[in-house]
């Protein structure tokens, strides 16, 4: 008789536990517990066994009929809570409702990527206009006065103005580089800012050519700086834009308003270096230029150049947005083309 | 700039075991950037001397021959069709696998087994165009189909040696980037590039041709402006004739990409691709009386060698004689002296000429010759020497029986050496590494300096080859050194500036882009600052002239001169551009404005400049007959932005004060007010947008001074305590005239104890609404603050409200 309790416990316990929707367990409880239910036969032959077991048997057939009513209820219960009030057919396929989407323009978010970066370095950000004169974009840079820049084919001399020389001849700003020397006129050294910002120069467009750019430089001016402490803007710029650490090397470059000036050249991330048709077969890219403002850079900026050296580095994010995306056609980006833009959010 | 290395090494002993590779990348580091580089051998792939063994009639084509050719160790049969083979000839051929040049036109195509008139023939026997070397082994239309490439006289090598090699032409040629050569003019000669490898291996450069002054009867030459030629030699040469240059020469001349031409003209190119010193021959017979080098007179006419005539200016110089200009100084030669096939004595003139001049006639007539590139850079007056020491010893070398009858060295005022002193602590601390003095001295006597140190001090001598403007300050040396020691071998040292500030910037433009783009759902679009004449018409309403913009001298397209004034005449642009594939949308543009109006000194009081205003402009664009939901997006939108870009706030009104832009519909326009007026919000009016084009859509646009927009200096946000007791909502309709503005109705209605705020819910116009009549749904939030208010009170606070609209805005109940 004993035996037989312990198996209905057991074989009860696992079909109980087993059982996974509320009319099935109701089945098992009447087996188990109900009116004819084992449990329930057992107890009412008890009365009939003998006077010596009879009190053991009752007790253990009473324990065993609490145990499976207890089990019962909780699985009741589980199965109860677990259970959904929504059909099984419920499309969890269909699409989400979207907040309004914009974007920012490409050129913008490799900006303000950069700028965050910057200014986690402790770099000011600073913008000037893009109508400058003469006297900012090439007299204060140590251009000589008969540089081809200066002329118009190079860049967009504000007509009325051709007669005129210096701070009254006018121009979209071919370069950022003079705002460089704003700053530094406005400001206490030793500096450290960057100055985004659009740009414009009289050439032919094409795929590969635009006459309004979009420049991000960057300057410190300190006393004492290395130049091989450049190469941190530089790591900073290219590892912010590529979204990893990108081999660099600076060489020899020159530009007027640079001593010594460089070249900085990235790896060709197209290949790995290994050489390919985007680089020319050699694993290098020639990114920016950047180099120590030249003595003559800082004398107009009001700093002794025997006191204050710096680094500065100036990059066309129009190039760089192309390589990010692999866009072929820098026209694009000024095309206010939404089915273009679009693909940036 | 292609350089030879056979010639190079020709100056420069280089280190056996020194690549190619190796030299490309450390002068692309240090120097100048090498673009490429091709061993000539390699060009002629596939392409070898053959011995042509015997010859045979095509058995199917009169005009064939089949050639059987020893092509080095094997005999080939190859159909040919050139009238001037003979047995016993050496030949270029073709194996296949070459890549030719048919009757050397068009593209290059590869070389393929093929039968040639029912014959099977074994690649080619080539002419000289069909290799790419027509410009060595020339030959006329009149020789018809004799133009087989005979090489029996140039070779002696056997059948099978590539065709490259067999003629003395294996070399390796790198192409540097003549950009990265601006300030280098010593670079400019094959001399300049071996003495850079010089000072990189440490090895020492080869003796070259002494230099002396030879003796002969003055040549009457003047200078009218030293400063325009500070140096002029004239060597007058005779016993001379005009025919080719030795094979050697003009295959040098060839594998740099000149064309050979003559030996007089070969040697003169010759010099200067070796020293980089221009020079120049003219034939002295043409030459009357004496020679000056003189300013031109304005309005002088001058026939150019290349058959250009020019009408020169005073800012010109020309070389001249009795008659008039022979030659433009510097630049090119004249046609009445170039040396001709009669040539039998010449004047050979090695010249400095100043650097602008140069480069600004060069400029003037668009001639932009071998001779201009290299003396607009400023080269040395020095390295005539060197020229014409070379430029005798070749004269010498080709036409033994030459002499000297002329010789004049107008050289008034010799360079000056640059010198400079560099204090070595400065040195240190810009390089960030201490240079042990021998180092230095080392390094900068290789690249030709002369150096002493006196304590803290190194005075350096600069050569002369950079003397002209390259080397002028102690940075320069500091880079000389850098670039020496390898920009590899520094250390990327931490930054280590320290700021006692902390940076506070508080431009509210970039919140207010990303509010707009991530919170609004627009997209930022750029476009140009100039503006096309007709869409300044259309949006701004008359001309560029008369509105008074600026604009530009040269500009992108003759009808883009005006610069913008304003950003939505190119935003409206963009939105014609858009409609096309969209048919609701929003976008917006944040950039300058350039005011017209006068000249302001904003930075600096030696400079005047346009005032410039940074704006930022939106278009909500949809369907014609969305106003009003395009008008309520987009001003809810402006309204939302001060809050959440923290910003001072904006209102909004139309008041006779402001005046309505011509752009802007006459009904839905209104100006924006923060401190003072910045910017409107308008329905682009139907004019405006018929004249650019936009037919079946209305556009809400907004502009805004970013300038004039304060932002907060910290959150103003205020706290209130959350109310004790519950809040009701009470919804109202009713009915008003079409007139009564929603401003009326919330004066009308005014807050107070119990009205906690009033909202706007909808309105509605149909079929149960009376015609000139809207229905206008307003939500009151009711609210005591001392007790829980019960339905009556509640219902009564709403029914105040409802007496004073009816009885003020003359409004009715829907249920009347």
């Amino acid at each position: 008789m004993k035996e037989k309790l312990d198996a209905i416990l057991k074989n009860g316990t696992e079909k109980i536990a087993a059982v996974a929707n509320l009319a099935a367990l109701q089945e098992i409880k009447s087996a188990l517990i109900g009116k004819t239910g084992e449990i329930t036969e057992i107890l009412k032959q008890v009365p009939k066994l003998d006077p010596a077991i009879r009190p053991e048997i009752g007790k253990a057939a009473n324990q065993i009929k609490q145990q499976l009513s207890a089990l019962i209820d909780s699985r009741t219960e589980e199965i109860q809570l677990k259970a959904s009030e929504i059909s099984p057919d419920f499309d969890f396929t269909v699409p989400g409702i979207l907040p309004p989407m914009g974007g920012l323009h490409p050129i913008t978010q490799m900006c303000y990527d950069l700028n965050d970066a910057f200014r986690s370095m402790g770099f000011e950000i600073f913008q000037e206009d893009d109508i400058s004169s003469e006297l900012y974009c090439f007299d204060n840079l140590n251009f000589p006065a008969e540089h081809p820049a200066r002329e118009s084919m190079d860049t967009y001399w504000l007509a009325g103005h051709d007669a005129e020389s210096g701070g009254r001849r006018l121009c979209l700003r071919p370069h950022l580089t003079g705002a460089s020397v704003r700053y530094m006129q406005t400001h206490k050294p030793p500096y450290r800012f960057v100055y985004p910002g659009r740009a414009y120069r009289n050439e032919a467009t094409d795929a590969r050519h635009e006459r309004a750019f979009f420049q991000y430089e960057a300057l410190i001016v300190d006393h004492d700086f290395k130049f091989a402490s450049g190469m941190i803007m530089i790591k900073t710029i290219l590892s912010k834009v590529f979204g990893r650490d990108v081999p660099i090397r600076m060489r020899v470059g020159f530009f007027p308003f640079v001593e010594p000036g460089f070249e900085i050249d990235m790896g060709c991330l197209v290949c790995d270096q290994k050489g390919c048709s985007v680089c020319k077969q050699v694993g290098w890219i020639e990114v920016m230029p950047g180099g120590s403002p030249h003595p003559n850079v800082l004398r107009a900026a009001s700093l002794d150049p025997a006191d204050f050296t710096g680094f500065y580095v100036n990059i066309g994010l129009d190039r760089l947005v192309m390589m990010r995306y692999g866009i072929d056609d820098v026209r694009l980006l000024r095309s206010g083309d939404l089915r273009f833009l679009e693909q940036f959010r | 700039m292609k350089i030879s290395m056979n010639w190079v090494k020709e100056y420069v002993e280089l280190p056996k075991d020194l690549s190619i590779e190796k030299i490309a990348y450390d002068l692309t580091m240090a120097t100048v950037e090498v673009e490429k580089w091709d061993n000539i051998v390699t060009q002629f792939d596939k392409i070898t001397v053959g011995v042509v063994l015997k010859l045979d009639k095509h058995p199917n084509a009169d005009k064939l021959t089949l050639c059987q050719v020893d092509i080095g160790g094997e005999v080939k049969e190859i159909v040919c069709g050139g009238t001037n083979l003979r047995e016993g000839m050496k030949v270029a051929v073709s194996q296949p696998g070459a890549m030719v040049r048919w009757h050397g036109e068009g593209d290059l195509i590869e070389i393929k087994k093929s039968k040639v008139r029912g014959v099977e023939s074994f690649g080619m026997i080539c002419a000289s165009s069909e290799i790419g070397l027509f410009e060595l082994f020339p030959y006329n239309d009149a020789d018809g189909e004799a133009t087989i490439l005979d090489l029996t006289d140039f070779t002696t090598a056997t059948a099978g040696t590539n065709i490259a090699t067999a003629l003395g032409l294996d070399d390796v040629i790198l192409e540097v980037d003549n950009k990265s050569l601006t300030n280098r003019p010593d670079l400019w000669g094959h001399y300049g590039i071996a003495r850079e490898l010089s000072a990189f291996y440490g090895v020492p450069m080869k003796a070259i041709d002494p230099i002396f002054a030879p003796s002969a009867p003055a040549l009457d030459i003047t200078i009218v402006e030293p400063k325009k030629s500070p140096r002029y030699i004239g060597l007058k040469i005779e016993g001379l004739n005009v025919k080719p240059a030795p094979f050697g020469l003009q295959a040098r001349l060839w594998s740099v990409g000149l064309r050979p031409i003559n030996a007089i003209v070969d040697i003169t190119n010759y010099v200067m691709l070796a020293t980089g010193q221009p020079t120049h021959a003219f034939d002295s017979d043409k030459i009357s009386g004496h020679i000056t080098v003189r300013p031109a007179n304005q309005g002088e006419k001058l026939l150019l060698l290349d058959n250009q005539e020019l009408t020169l200016t005073a800012d010109d110089l020309v070389i001249a004689d009795d008659e008039g200009a022979v030659g433009l100084a510097g630049v090119m030669g004249g046609k009445r002296d170039s040396v001709l096939p009669e040539t039998d004595k010449i004047i050979l003139e090695i010249a400095n000429f100043d650097a602008i001049g140069i480069r600004r006639t060069a400029s003037r007539y668009d001639a932009r010759t071998d001779a201009a590139a290299r003396y607009e850079k400023a080269i040395d007056p020095q390295r005539a020497d060197d020229a014409l020491a070379l430029s005798l010893n070749l004269f010498s070398e080709i036409y033994p029986q030459n002499k000297i009858t002329g010789y004049k060295d107008n050289y008034p005022q010799p360079l000056e050496r640059k010198k400079i002193t560099v204090s070595l602590k400065w040195l240190e601390s810009r390089l960030g590494k201490q240079l042990p003095n021998d180092d230095i001295a080392r390094t900068l006597g290789l690249l030709g300096f002369e150096t002493s140190f006196e304590g803290d001090h190194l005075h350096a001598i600069a050569p002369s080859w950079r003397s002209t403007g390259d080397i002028s300050i102690p940075d320069d040396i500091m880079e000389e050194l850098a670039r020496m020691h390898g920009y590899e071998n520094f250390e990327a040292a931490p930054i280590t500036t320290s700021f006692s500030h902390a940076i506070n910037q508080t431009d509210p433009d970039r919140n207010i882009r990303e509010y707009l783009a991530l919170r609004c759902g627009m997209q930022e679009v750029y476009t140009y600052p100039w503006l096309k004449d007709d869409i300044i018409a259309a949006i701004l309403g008359d001309t560029g002239d008369k509105l008074n913009l600026f604009s530009l001298s040269a500009p992108p397209a003759p009808d883009e001169k005006y610069l913008r004034p304003s950003l939505l005449p190119n935003l409206c642009k963009a939105v014609v551009g858009n409609v096309r594939y969209y048919n609701e949308f929003a976008i917006f543009e944040s950039a300058q404005v350039f005011l017209p109006g006068d000249l302001v000194s904003k930075y600096d009081k030696r400079e005047a400049l346009p005032i410039q205003q940074r704006r930022i402009a939106g278009a909500f664009v949809g369907g014609a007959d969305s106003v009003d939901a395009l008008f309520r997006k987009a001003k809810g939108v402006l309204e939302a932005m001060p809050r959440l870009t923290h910003i001072e706030s904006l209102s909004f009104n139309q008041n006779d004060k402001v005046a309505k832009p011509h752009w802007a519909d006459e009904t839905v326009w209104l100006s924006i007010k923060g401190t003072e007026n910045i910017g409107t919000l308008a329905l682009l009016s139907k004019k405006a947008a018929l004249a650019v084009g936009i037919k079946n859509h209305a556009v809400l646009l907004f502009e805004l001074n970013l300038d004039a927009l304060s932002p907060l200096a910290s959150r103003e946000n205020k706290f209130s305590h959350l109310p004790a007791f519950p809040i009701s909502d009470y919804d109202i309709s009713l009915l008003f005239d079409e007139g009564v503005k929603w401003q009326d109705i919330t004066a009308s209605i005014k807050k107070g104890e119990l009205i906690r705020s009033v909202s706007y819910v909808g309105e509605y116009r149909g079929k149960q609404i009376p015609e000139g009549k809207k229905s206008i749904t307003i939500r009151l939030k009711i609210v005591s603050s001392e007790k829980t208010l019960n339905s009556s009170e509640i219902e009564n606070c709403a029914n105040a409200v409802i007496k004073r609209l009816c009885k003020q805005l003359n409004a009715e109940t829907r249920e009347k």
